[in-house]
């Protein structure tokens, strides 16, 4: 039998499973791009703007390391400057994702097992599993770059920013290829292949920030923004990314040639063996969701750590194009300035990111419910108003903590590189914290609708927060409604960066509402059947 | 003596579909329950409505002389339940959910726990996402055998054991029972299990009882498969009422025949001269047959209910 026997039917297989994914990350690299000259167009009419633009950015250490490389007042050049920091990266995402899908997931959940003793060869399901991630990757650079072309922009230069996309996508296909073939699971080898890339990315980055070039020289993404399409396109590292990828499958080949079937190079860490003590409903939930709220807080830490950042060019908002000026004039107010706006507005982004995390919350409340595990802890003494009541004091608590990091994080940074550390920070966390009972309401909106309507509750309490997010002030600036409307809850948030009074009343009407919504979902829960 | 589980009459539909249709189940205090039924028959769901889990549209249910609705937690201290299709936290290993379950239900025997865990050949320290079919039933098994619950609701409690682990399992649940004040409900649709377990059986078919009794009584109302060398042919055999299915070859006449119709048919044997004779009891999987071979006839529903298994 041939190593590659099936490997055909295999990629075919792939092929439709990925039907449901590919397109989308092929749509988004073309849409990204497209509206990132769409954006530049709009708010950069002019040459003189464009320049002005680049001249503010040339010498910002953040946006240089945001978004990787050297500026030209053009178009092409700043339409593709501001896509490339995040294309690069979702193309590895995409490639990475793909591999492990195909290969060791399948793996895992025995269906390898199945076709391999149907006749398949050794090597056909990562074969087939890089063909599909390799094509996706293709086509994903090559009709971005056609949409480019089609939008008027330089084909030769489009054509070099879509071979750089593919090529960070081939790179990160064969990491991926090695990753599954060193770990045991499919999630062991995600998180090597996506550790690979955060490191890859971090490493450009830095190299950016600190202009140590040898370090973005060294990373498969800075390969990438190094190709520099529309300047000097750079061919000969592609051929570089190539050779790597080539590399990486052979190495991979070679590993999977040593390998049993479901074995893996590094094997799987085991756990504590046991969890002795009492345990309340609190504690229970907190040992279930600890490591969603554990990366909630890295997230939103980062993110924070980013506005902090960007919070360096706040004192030139007045200067800068586009919404800031909307913002500066209908935010501000009569004593705000330019700085404080500009936490107003992160403070809302902070808001409404976070305003996520109770929504994720009553979506694991119901997966708990349909996947039988609350049945399991249903049958002890647990009652189901204290087994909701721990999910959710720890979604509420856990809301307030994020609010509370990204307070912290970008209170103290944005003190250390712009303002002033003795004010900003307790400032900045206030301003956080006031939002605390407007996120909770929007999650207490989805604890009511998964009390009466289980089945609709994950689609109810998403399409709440995105109401709020449409209705609000967050996306209400893009139609030119400042304010947003009065039918969310963080319109009635008052603003604490401004004259400083304080007004209880509308934190009131918030925690009442979130306790109305609470109260209802607890008591139709109590009374609904389970499962 | 009260009985631990009583159900009367029972009902509960989803939508249009009746789940429960009048069922009938009671529980003696300190017995071992078999509660046998084809997937679809209403086990899972009267578990469940026993558990406070859903609530019954009509009938009467009692747990520990309870209602199972309105004092679920109380009822929860006393009794342990192993689900029949085990979920765990995948990313919590499987010692900590032995904890947690045992914590939650009041503390668990660390030395029965970790007898149990050597027993069952299950590493504790493997996440959930890691474990088997098998591993994750064991995890419960050794959460609720590890308590001192006076009631253990078992739903299917071997589904992907091997055949060793079920021997386990078995050894295991004989080893509580003869503490003697522990009451079992044992659904099941692996009849060698009932047998080899159970006092009394319950069987069900579509939301309904349709028998129950201990092993003796309901084999009294079956057949007996009887396999007999003759020395001459059996005459009048075949015209016997209450003898099914003769059967000839050469010597040998193999048939089935009812209770009744034993001590005929025995004498017909005689007479022709019997020189070896096997009969034996019907297994359960013939009594699972009877009760649910309403659609099929007998020989088609052999393959079928050997599928099922």
């Amino acid at each position: 039998m041939s190593a590659l026997a099936g490997t055909r039917t295999l990629a075919g297989l792939a092929l439709r499973r990925e039907r449901a994914v590919a397109p989308w990350w092929i749509a988004l690299n073309m849409s990204m791009a497209l509206l990132l000259i769409g954006y530049i167009q709009r708010v950069m009419p002019t040459d003189a703007v464009k320049a002005a633009y680049t001249a503010v950015i040339s010498r910002n250490t953040f946006f240089q390391a945001l978004g990787g490389g050297f500026v030209e007042p053009r178009l092409d050049v700043l339409a593709t400057w501001r896509s490339g920091g995040f294309l690069y990266v979702a193309s590895a995402f995409a490639a990475v994702m793909c591999v492990v899908r195909h290969t060791r997931a399948e793996e895992d959940a025995g269906r390898a097992e199945l076709l391999r003793a149907a006749g398949t060869g050794r090597r056909a399901p990562l074969t087939a599993a890089l063909l599909v991630a390799a094509g996706t990757s293709l086509l994903g650079g090559l009709l971005t770059a056609l949409a480019l072309v089609a939008a008027g922009l330089e084909p030769v230069g489009s054509a070099a920013y879509g071979a750089a996309i593919t090529a960070v996508g081939w790179v990160f296909a064969g990491v991926a290829a090695v990753a599954v073939q060193l770990s045991r699971t499919a999630r062991t080898a995600t998180t090597i292949g996506l550790f690979t890339l955060g490191v890859a990315y971090v490493m450009r980055y830095i190299g950016d920030a600190t202009r140590q070039y040898w370090l973005k020289a060294l990373s498969p993404i800075g390969w990438g923004h190094l190709v520099r399409p529309y300047q000097d396109e750079r061919w000969w590292l592609l051929g570089l990314s190539a050779g790597v990828a080539a590399a990486l499958c052979a190495l991979a080949y070679a590993l999977l040639d040593r390998r049993d079937l479901g074995a893996g190079m590094v094997p799987e860490r085991l756990g504590p063996a046991s969890a002795p003590g009492p345990r309340g409903p609190v504690g229970t939930a907190w040992r279930l969701h600890r490591g969603l709220l554990a990366r909630w807080a890295a997230g939103v830490a980062v993110l924070a750590i980013a506005t902090a950042g960007a919070g360096t060019l706040a004192g030139q908002l007045a200067a800068m194009p586009g919404i800031a000026q909307g913002l500066l004039r209908n935010m501000g107010g009569p004593t705000g300035g330019a700085l404080d706006v500009y936490q107003r507005y992160m403070t809302l982004i902070f808001a409404h990111v976070i305003a996520l995390y109770p929504v994720l919350m009553v979506r694991r409340l119901r997966s708990e419910e349909t996947s039988g595990r609350a049945e399991t802890l249903l049958a002890t003494p647990l009652t189901r108003l204290r087994w909701a009541g721990g999910h959710l004091a720890l979604a509420g608590l856990g809301s307030a903590a994020l609010l509370a990091v990204a307070g912290v994080v970008h209170g103290v940074l944005y003190g250390l590189l712009v303002g002033d550390l003795a004010a900003d920070p307790p400032r900045v966390l206030a301003g956080m914290l006031s939002h605390v009972p407007a996120v909770w309401s929007v999650g207490a909106a989805g604890v009511l609708a998964y009390g009466l309507l289980p089945r609709a509750s994950v689609a109810v309490s998403w399409a709440v927060w995105i109401l709020t997010a449409v209705l609000g002030q967050l996306a209400g600036p893009l139609y030119g409604m400042w304010a947003g409307t009065p039918l969310e809850p963080f319109h009635y948030v008052p603003d604490v960066f401004g004259d400083g009074s304080f007004d209880a009343g509308p934190y009131l009407l918030l925690f009442a509402l979130t306790a109305a919504l609470v109260g209802g979902g607890l008591l139709a829960l109590r009374r609904r059947d389970l499962g | 003596m009260t009985d631990a589980i009583s159900v009367s009459g029972l009902t509960k539909a989803f939508g249009s579909a009746r789940a429960l249709d009048g069922l009938d189940l009671t529980v003696r205090t300190g017995e071992t329950h078999g509660f046998l039924g084809p997937n679809g028959a209403g086990k899972s769901t009267t578990i469940r409505v026993l558990l406070g889990l859903l609530r019954a549209d009509g009938g009467r249910a009692r747990l520990l002389g309870e209602d199972p609705w309105t004092r679920a937690t109380s009822l929860h201290r006393r009794l342990a339940y192993v689900p029949g299709d085990v979920t765990l936290w995948p990313g919590l290993t499987g010692g900590e959910v032995i904890d947690l379950l045992g914590g939650l239900r009041g503390g668990l025997d660390r030395a029965r726990r970790r007898e149990l865990l050597e027993r069952f050949h299950l590493d504790p320290r493997k996440r959930a996402r890691a474990y088997s079919k098998g591993d994750r039933q064991k995890v419960a098994l050794v959460a609720a055998l590890s308590g001192d619950a006076e009631l253990l609701i078992l739903d299917e409690p071997t589904s992907g054991l091997d055949p060793l682990m079920e021997e386990v399992f078995r050894e295991t649940l004989r080893e509580e029972l003869r503490r003697g004040d522990r009451t079992v409900l044992l659904s099941s649709h692996i009849l060698s299990e009932v047998e080899a377990l159970c006092d009394r059986v319950t069987i069900v078919r579509d939301g309904r009882t349709v028998e129950t009794g201990t092993l003796a009584d309901l084999r009294h109302l079956t057949r007996t498969s009887v396999q007999a060398d003759l020395a001459g042919p059996p005459h009048g055999l075949a015209a016997l009422p209450g003898v099914h299915d003769v059967r000839v070859h050469g010597g040998r006449v193999v048939f089935d025949a009812d209770a009744p119709a034993l001590d005929a048919a025995l004498r017909c044997l005689a007479e022709a001269g019997v020189r070896g004779l096997v009969s034996r009891p019907p297994s359960l999987e013939e009594l699972f047959l009877r009760h649910y071979s309403h659609t099929t006839e007998a020989a088609g529903a052999v393959g079928s209910a050997g599928a099922a298994r």
